[in-house]
């Protein structure tokens, strides 16, 4: 047997031969229709288990009539968590999604997006379709979210006034920070529940600084008046801002996404409600000594100005800066006197030594020394030959004249 | 006191800053200081003073 040569043969099978990924490829278009994608599957939960990854795998099966069908499911994980319920072998339930091939293992399944019990179908099929409404209708917008007032005056409280809700709230703002509460008194479960819950947050609203609408844990059907649009639209439509807290922690209901706040627990919505008066009190406190610190901070600073300027004031310091001013003066008047008396002194012995020299050149002097001097008509007579015989001459001596008459004149013989 | 609780507190706020800023002459410092201390008293007697208070509104309008 050769099958390799027969299968290259076109010829053999009368048409050509595919690979398989084409095959898949095939598979994949064909399944890629609208009525297997975004569609409700009714079905019995077989096979679950939860895989260690937190992604759930499982069938959803039928029997009747002697015949089974199965559909192979997976859940991811981001969905699983957010599951409602415990799903279990058995169960009927109502599954969202869409049929994909699995290439690598040639399987088809449904990739589940949301799960429900089929038992509460209807009911949670209404909420769906009034979900998606209202999210349409942009109630659910995270733009819209408004914040809440930090120190409330008063607070607003949507719920049955027997309830357990009630109690919690009262007794946590009591604790944490008194504040005026006004309960606008509501039926929270029961048929015509939702219209009175609508009507009693229209009454609050603007009454108060913010609106807790709630009440405690209960079953999806005790919880279901909440979901309505009423109620949504109500909590949508008011000016104050809204805490929303029905049921307990894993509770939602579709007023929690039309609120400004959605609480865990009405007990967590009074606490996001107001502050902890201890908290505002220590804060308080805080300013004030930060106050005080500043003030006295700046108080040192000022005393310090002006004990430096004080100092520099002060009389000694005054006293000394006049002695020293004082000082300084007499200083220069010391050193002006020696430089005018130093000039003095150097100037009369210059006069002094000028006096000698000129007292060395006097004419006059050789008078003391017992010379006369012979002046002829006002001048000096140097030689004998300046004379003549009767020429009257005056000499002058040291302590007076002689008027004299020239006898003879002799020549000596040198000249 | 007609002032809320959230004022009284930024007027506070608002008088730390100004005494942290050196620009702030010393006769404002101590002018708003006491500004500041009035108010920390006031917001502490308010909480002191508060008490719950219940009042239940009517189903009818």
């Amino acid at each position: 047997m050769m099958p390799g040569s027969h299968a290259t043969s076109p010829e053999r099978f009368g048409s050509p031969i595919l690979r398989v990924s084409e095959v898949s490829g095939l598979i994949c278009d064909l399944l890629d229709d609208p009525r297997l994608h975004q569609i409700w599957v009714r079905g019995e939960v077989t096979n679950y288990r939860d895989h260690t990854s937190g992604h759930r795998y499982f069938s959803l099966s039928e029997q009747g009539a002697g015949r089974t069908a199965v559909i192979n499911c997976v859940m991811w994980r981001s969905v699983a968590s957010t599951l409602s319920f415990r799903p279990k072998d058995g169960m009927d339930v109502l599954a969202w999604g869409s049929v994909e091939v699995y290439e690598p293992h040639g399987r088809y399944q449904f990739i589940v997006r949301e799960m429900i019990p089929a038992g509460a179908g209807e009911r949670h099929l209404m909420v769906e379709r009034w979900k998606r409404e209202l999210e349409a209708e942009g109630l659910f917008d995270p733009g819209r979210k408004r914040p809440l007032p930090v120190f409330p005056r008063r607070i607003g409280v949507v719920t049955s006034s027997s309830g357990a809700a009630l109690k919690d709230i009262l007794s946590v703002i009591s604790r944490r920070y008194p504040v005026e509460v006004v309960v606008s008194p509501t039926a929270v479960q029961g048929e015509g529940a939702h219209t009175e819950i609508a009507e009693a947050i229209r009454r609050v609203d603007g009454l108060v600084d913010v609106i807790i609408v709630g009440r405690g844990g209960g079953s999806f059907e005790d919880l279901f008046p909440f979901n309505h649009p009423d109620v949504v639209r109500a909590v949508a439509a008011c000016r104050t801002p809204v805490i929303s807290a029905v049921g307990h922690e894993v509770d939602t209901a579709l007023c929690d996404f039309a609120a400004d706040l959605r609480a865990p627990t009405p007990s967590a919505a009074a606490e996001r409600a107001v502050p902890e008066r201890q908290e505002v009190l220590r804060e308080l406190g805080g300013y004030e000594e930060r106050m005080l610190s500043l003030v006295q901070h700046r108080l040192a600073a000022a005393q310090n100005d002006v004990d430096d300027l004080r100092e520099r004031m002060h009389p000694r310091r005054l006293a000394r800066r006049v002695h020293e001013r004082m000082q300084r003066l007499a200083e220069m008047e010391e050193r002006l006197e020696r430089a005018a008396f130093g000039r003095l002194q150097r100037e009369r012995s210059d006069l002094a030594e000028l006096r000698t020299r000129l007292d060395a050149q006097n004419p006059l002097s050789v008078l003391e020394r017992g010379y006369s001097i012979i002046e002829a008509d006002g001048r000096v007579v140097r030689s004998a030959r300046d004379l003549r015989p009767g020429a009257r001459v005056a000499l002058r001596m040291k302590d007076g004249r002689a008027n004299a008459v020239v006898e003879e004149i002799t020549y000596d013989r040198d000249f | 006191m007609t002032e809320t609780f959230e004022e009284m507190l930024e007027e506070l706020r608002d008088i730390i800053r100004k005494l942290e800023d050196g620009d702030t002459s010393l006769e404002e410092s101590i002018a708003i200081y006491e500004r500041g201390a009035l108010l920390v008293k006031r917001c502490e007697d308010l909480l002191a003073a508060a008490e719950m208070k219940l009042t239940e509104l009517g189903r009818d309008r």
